[in-house]
């Protein structure tokens, strides 16, 4: 949440004065994506992702009428609304909602920044619901204008962060499993590798990888992998295991006909 | 006993946005095709998404996932389309005819053309521990969740920063599991900044240079140790389950079983059929789309299905040649448009440099063009 962005590159000077007015459209969206549902959404024609379709969306502050419907219906839950109308140090803040629950208006909750940490506890003024059959909810919320900016999402309770216990030791690294379905340890084809063995197949035909029942689809690339290393060459390059059918499992009294 | 014996002008393989929408293009052609899918709903990966799409209006964008699925499953049926879930393609043989597996028994169904709309497997890798119960892949963690509604834990760990790792963690979330963390080994998110947004406001930590070291635990996942690459340092996160998201392939077997050319390209996923840009393999009369033609979006899946259903009908002589020109031009530029950005540019240049080549891809030729080929059927 930006503080590398800057007010010139997306607007929020002009929505912040707009806002003063009634609600506005605030958007925190400033990558080249392939999306523009935003523009589709406004009735207004209020934001523009021109000339393409992966350009940066653009609002047009005094041809927003704050309806919401691009708060609900942007996939990045990208896009805020901020309303100044009060002006008494407070404003309210529309944020997409579409977690778990049955928010209510007068529900108290967190109401928190782009890193999910406590601005301040505020209530819910107002509960809305836009997009269609499995709609999203739109949450407003009263919160001191400093931190209106700031607002990216509201919740009901607090995750402690978990950064991990830090572990003293390393532990080595134990041999494990490269094959699953026929259980070889990667132990197994590093010796097998350092007995010469250079080719996919023959490395199938020496340890069993591969031939188990997901047929190489799991570890066909780390063999590759491990050949390529054992040969200083590019993985890509190692081969593959040859395709038969079924590529499915099937019974085999189902290909003799029967249906059963 | 013997099989039972079918034909079918065109037979689209995977009713996924590509598949579909090649079938709704077919149809509107006048080649209503039949898919085969061994889902049970149509949609192929739509049907799992929750979340609002990107891209745009052609794409269905701003509706979730599984909306779209079910938009694109009743225009297909609206327009003649027979859709046979429940359906595996087993095979091919030699001949190109193929062995699917449905509820009339297994049969051999014999083509006109064939599209083959497969879609991509999650790649996955070893390491200390993968075999414990809680290891999963990020699409089976999805699968679980949004469509059997079964947690698959109480707490998790993302592995993978890029938009399946973001978009999952966020739908785990949504679940009711909690989510310890996303971690990365690259010093950038890969996903969209809008995604990881979305993730960071819930208080979730997405953790760069971080590398999964070992999943840890008796009979199943009670903590995964994780290494801090800048630090030098090792973490234990206390979780019981751990989600991959490390990428996904092209699932190119049938592909390479009809015989197509398969080519590596990294930024597309690895192997895949080599195609021009209209999805013709070279194959005569067998077409690729949608992820197996390399791992994109929905979106950009929606517009080569739209491709390959078009390069059928034209082949198949139902669509006059001028028509079908106009067709593509039109949705070949809304592709290039899709690939635009700093996203899609990596994979609009791969696949730039795959189409530059015309016909069949040679050893010294590919070379030249940098891309790297080797046959499927070997
Ligand atoms: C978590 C997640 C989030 C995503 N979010 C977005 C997004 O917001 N926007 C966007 O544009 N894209 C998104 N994508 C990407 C998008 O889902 C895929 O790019 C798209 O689904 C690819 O379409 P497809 O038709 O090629 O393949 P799929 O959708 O994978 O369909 C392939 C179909 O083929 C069938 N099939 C395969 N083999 C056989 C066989 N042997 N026999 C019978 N049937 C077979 C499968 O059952 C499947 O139904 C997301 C992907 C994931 C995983
Ligand atoms: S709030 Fe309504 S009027 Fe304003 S930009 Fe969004 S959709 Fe348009
Ligand atoms: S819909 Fe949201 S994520 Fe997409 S371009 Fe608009 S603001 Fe950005």
């Amino acid at each position: 949440m930006g503080s590398e962005v800057t007010d010139e590159t997306n607007g929020w000077q002009e929505a912040w004065e707009a806002a003063e007015n009634g609600a506005v459209a605030v958007m925190d969206c400033h990558e080249e994506i392939p999306c523009n549902p935003c523009q589709e959404a406004c009735p207004n024609g209020a934001i523009r992702v021109e000339p393409h379709v992966c350009a940066l969306p653009r609002l047009d502050p005094g041809a927003c009428n704050g309806c919401g419907r691009c708060v609900a219906l942007c996939p990045g839950m990208a896009v805020f609304l901020l309303d100044r109308r009060e002006r008494n140090g407070f404003a309210r803040v529309t944020v997409p909602y579409e977690m778990g629950g049955k928010p209510v208006e007068g529900d108290v909750v967190q109401v928190v920044d782009g890193e999910g940490k406590a601005l301040t506890e505020g209530k819910i003024l107002k509960v809305r619901a836009w997009g269609g059959e499995a709609p999203t909810l739109l949450l407003t919320v009263r919160v001191p204008e400093e931190v209106a900016l700031k607002v990216r999402g509201v919740r009901y309770r607090l995750i402690e962060l978990d950064e991990g216990l830090e572990v003293e030791n390393a532990p080595p690294l134990l041999d494990y499993p490269i094959c699953r379905c026929e259980d070889v340890s990667l132990q197994n084809v590093r010796e097998t590798l350092r007995s010469g063995v250079r080719s996919l197949l023959t490395l199938r035909r020496a340890t069993r990888v591969g031939l188990g029942y997901c047929q190489g689809l799991f570890c066909q690339s780390s063999l590759r992998e491990e050949l390529a290393a054992a040969a200083g060459r590019e993985a890509w390059k190692m081969g593959s295991f040859r395709v038969r059918p079924p590529v499915r499992p099937v019974k085999l009294g189902r290909l003799g006909g029967e249906n059963a | 006993m013997k099989l039972r014996r079918e034909s079918h002008p065109l037979v689209v393989v995977g009713a996924g946005p590509a598949g579909l929408c090649a079938a709704l293009e077919a149809a509107e052609a006048g080649l209503p095709p039949l898919v085969l899918d061994e889902g049970s709903r149509g949609g192929g990966q739509l049907v799992k998404q929750i979340h609002r799409f990107f891209g745009s209006r052609e794409h269905g964008a701003g509706k979730r996932g599984f909306q779209i699925a079910e938009e694109l499953v009743s225009g297909c049926l609206g327009k003649g389309v027979e859709i046979r879930l429940g359906h595996k393609v087993l095979g091919f043989f030699p001949d190109g005819r193929l062995l699917v597996d449905g509820d009339e028994g297994v049969f051999v169904l014999q083509p006109g053309a064939t599209i083959l709309a497969t879609g991509a497997v999650e790649k996955s890798f070893p390491f200390p521990g993968w075999t414990l119960p809680g290891v999963m892949g990020a699409g089976a963690a999805q699968t679980l969740v949004n469509q059997h509604r079964v947690m698959p834990g109480k707490r998790a760990l993302m592995v993978g920063a890029g938009n399946v790792g973001l978009i999952v963690a966020y739908q785990l979330l949504q679940a009711g599991v909690e989510v310890a963390g996303v971690i990365e080994v690259n010093r950038a998110v890969g996903g969209y900044a809008v995604h990881a947004g979305r993730l960071r406001r819930e208080g979730v930590p997405i953790l760069l240079r971080h590398r999964l070291r070992a999943a840890e635990g008796k009979k199943e996942v009670e903590s995964v140790l994780v290494e801090d690459m800048e630090r030098g340092t090792w973490k234990r996160f206390s979780v019981d389950t751990l989600c991959l998201a490390v990428g996904m392939a092209p699932q190119a077997e049938l592909a390479a079983m009809r015989g197509c050319r398969l080519v590596y390209l990294s930024e597309l996923g690895g192997f895949l059929p080599w195609h021009d840009r209209a999805m013709r393999t070279d194959r005569p009369g067998v077409y690729v789309a949608g992820d197996l033609a390399g791992v994109e979006e929905a979106s950009v899946a929606m517009d080569e299905g739209r491709l390959a259903g078009l390069a059928a009908a034209l082949d198949a002589g139902v669509l006059d040649p001028g028509e079908a020109a106009e067709r593509m031009e039109e949705v070949m530029d809304r592709l290039e448009l899709l690939r635009g950005g700093p996203f899609g540019e990596p994979r609009r240049k791969a696949k730039e440099r795959l189409c530059s080549m015309t016909g069949l891809v040679t050893g010294g030729a590919g070379r030249k063009a940098g891309i790297r080929g080797r046959t499927g059927r070997r």
